[in-house]
């Protein structure tokens, strides 16, 4: 696998340094390289916070990127913010129910990608599950690491609280299984093959 | 001493935490510390581990104190530590001159972040300047350079070894990004990689009777006379120019040939040496040249690179405006070899800005 880039971005309390962290947890149970730096300047008290990813087969370089693979960004805020992480390569996914000016969508990217995760877990699961839908939706965009693997690190980041509530669990795994539907769905209407 | 780390364990750690674990493998007793991010995580973890290993912690009121508090162990013969950033690298320095005037062997955790002054809470090189020469008069630290997390594990255990060593005060210094980031490294116990760990010994309180068996110990800080100041400075001096080979480190590859040579330290030389790949992939010769220990700076290493390469440019890039190319002028005076410099103070440096860089140059 070649080095692959993610940027997640929402606003503070939308779980995405958990989520990448996750993710970064699970690459690596997988014996991958990866590294996770979140931003954590004082826009962590109220601002849009970053989340960077980045895993490969090999040695990574630079903590951080200058462009992204995949950018996940999920509030309006951070739409604007993260722009500047795209160019021609990059897949750009942001929730539909956002309210953009269309200026502040990046200006080159390999597709802008809107996805229904807010309006899904409000209406068919829960709100607390939304930053999980994300999850699922990187890993069916990018298979950055494996569902299995994704499922163990989120068991073992989790399971404190799943422990003393089973229904908990299974709606975190179906969220991250309707997320991956939701990013897998938006590579094939792009009409790509995974790498 | 209680096996902390059994054979070798693959970890995914932030840095802050890769510190604490290195630091309670090398042997550290005591933890003086004041909080200050990126740095903070270091006493958080170490005051969790610290009390599983019968180690000690104590938060002073500020970082002058957490310095002083350190000189003060060590004299005792702990093995003691402290770690800080920004303006308590600035307040720091007051203790860290009492350890250069001592010659106290205390190991201090730096991890840059951006100035002046309060600055940003996140990343920067500029430390440099103050974390290798930041005492008032002229005494001598170690200051290494680590550019992963592999690295602060490795060279935070031998930052202890260095200091009991050599008695000069060690440095380590990382920045925000290495502090905070999560990569995976490999733990291991040193004694089973055939480190040895350093004694410490108490400096003070030592057995016998002063004037019937044995001399006075002087660890001095102040003088009355100047003749007595600069014979110590000199004495500092020559023993320092005299252990630095021993301790000088750096990375070299491909300078052979070159017709520019990169030269970065710390998490730069990541994006520097993916640089280099990247450009001699495209038929651009490339070399590339990390200093490790900042000081002692590898001035003779530095030298023969650039004679033997025969390269015309080298390029210095780095996260401050400057602070690394006044050592490497310094280290390579007399050379003639050109100098261009990409600077981005406060922010990080990835490949790409060093091939157009590199690019736009040659």
């Amino acid at each position: 696998m070649l080095l692959t880039r993610i940027a997640l971005a929402g606003e503070g309390g939308q779980g995405v340094q958990s989520v990448a962290e996750i993710i970064a947890e699970a690459a690596f149970n997988e014996g991958k390289q990866t590294i996770y730096i979140p931003n954590f300047g004082i826009e962590q008290r109220g601002g849009v916070s970053i989340a960077f990813i980045q895993v490969s087969d090999t040695r990574i370089g630079a903590p951080k990127f200058d462009k992204a693979d995949v950018i996940v960004a999920l509030s309006d805020r951070s739409i604007a913010r993260t722009a500047v992480f795209s160019d021609n390569n990059t897949l750009f996914v942001y929730d539909s129910a956002s309210q953009v000016n269309q200026e502040d969508f990046p200006k080159e990217a390999r597709k802008i990608i809107g996805i229904p995760a807010i309006e899904t877990a409000n209406d068919e699961l829960h709100p607390r599950v939304f930053n999980i839908i994300i999850m699922g939706a990187v890993l069916g965009l990018s298979k950055v690491v494996s569902f299995t693997a994704a499922k163990d690190a989120l068991v073992y980041k989790l399971g404190h609280k799943f422990a003393n509530d089973a229904d908990l669990k299974e709606l975190n795994f179906k969220a991250l299984e309707i997320g991956r539907q939701l990013g897998e769905k938006a590579l094939q209407k792009e009409g790509e093959v995974n790498a | 001493m209680e096996k902390i780390v059994e054979g070798s364990t693959r970890a995914f750690l932030t840095g802050n935490e890769t510190i604490a674990w290195a630091s309670l493998v090398a042997g550290a007793e005591f933890m003086f510390g004041y909080p200050i991010t990126p740095q903070n995580e270091i006493m958080h973890y170490w005051t969790r581990l610290a009390p599983k290993y019968g180690r000690g912690f104590l938060q002073t009121e500020d970082e002058i104190s957490a310095g002083f508090t350190v000189c003060g162990a060590v004299q005792g013969g702990k093995k003691a530590f402290t770690a800080t950033a920004g303006p308590g690298n600035v307040l720091m320095q007051e203790p860290f001159g009492m350890a250069e005037a001592m010659r106290l062997p205390m190991v201090a955790i730096i991890q840059q972040r951006g100035g002046p002054s309060s600055g940003t809470v996140i990343y920067s090189q500029q430390e440099v300047n103050l974390t290798t020469f930041g005492g008032n008069g002229e005494g001598y630290r170690i200051v290494y350079s680590t550019a992963s997390h592999q690295e602060l594990y490795d060279y935070t255990i031998k930052a202890f070894n260095t200091a009991w060593t050599y008695r000069f005060p060690t440095f380590i210094l990382g920045d925000g990004y290495q502090a905070k980031m999560r990569e995976p490294l490999e733990l291991y116990d040193p004694q089973e990689k055939g480190i040895t760990l350093a004694e410490s010994f108490p400096l003070v309180g030592l057995p016998g009777v002063i004037g019937e068996n044995r001399q006075p110990q002087h660890l001095n800080n102040i003088y009355s006379l100047e003749e007595e100041l600069y014979e110590k400075v000199m004495t500092f001096s020559a023993v320092f120019e005299k252990i630095s080979p021993e301790i000088v480190e750096y990375e070299e590859d491909s300078c052979e040939g070159a017709d520019i040579i990169l030269i970065s330290h710390g998490v730069v030389s990541r994006a520097a040496r993916d640089a280099m790949l990247i450009l001699r992939s495209q038929g651009i010769k490339a070399g590339y040249f990390r200093p490790v220990t900042l000081r002692p700076f590898p001035d003779e290493a530095l030298k023969k690179v650039i004679l033997q390469s025969n390269a015309k440019k080298a390029l210095i890039a780095e996260s401050s405006y400057g602070q690394l190319t006044r050592l490497i002028k310094q280290s390579i005076y007399g050379e003639t070899i050109n100098i261009d410099t990409l600077y981005k103070p406060g922010v990080g440096i990835v490949d790409y800005d060093i091939i157009n860089k590199v690019k736009s140059i040659l």
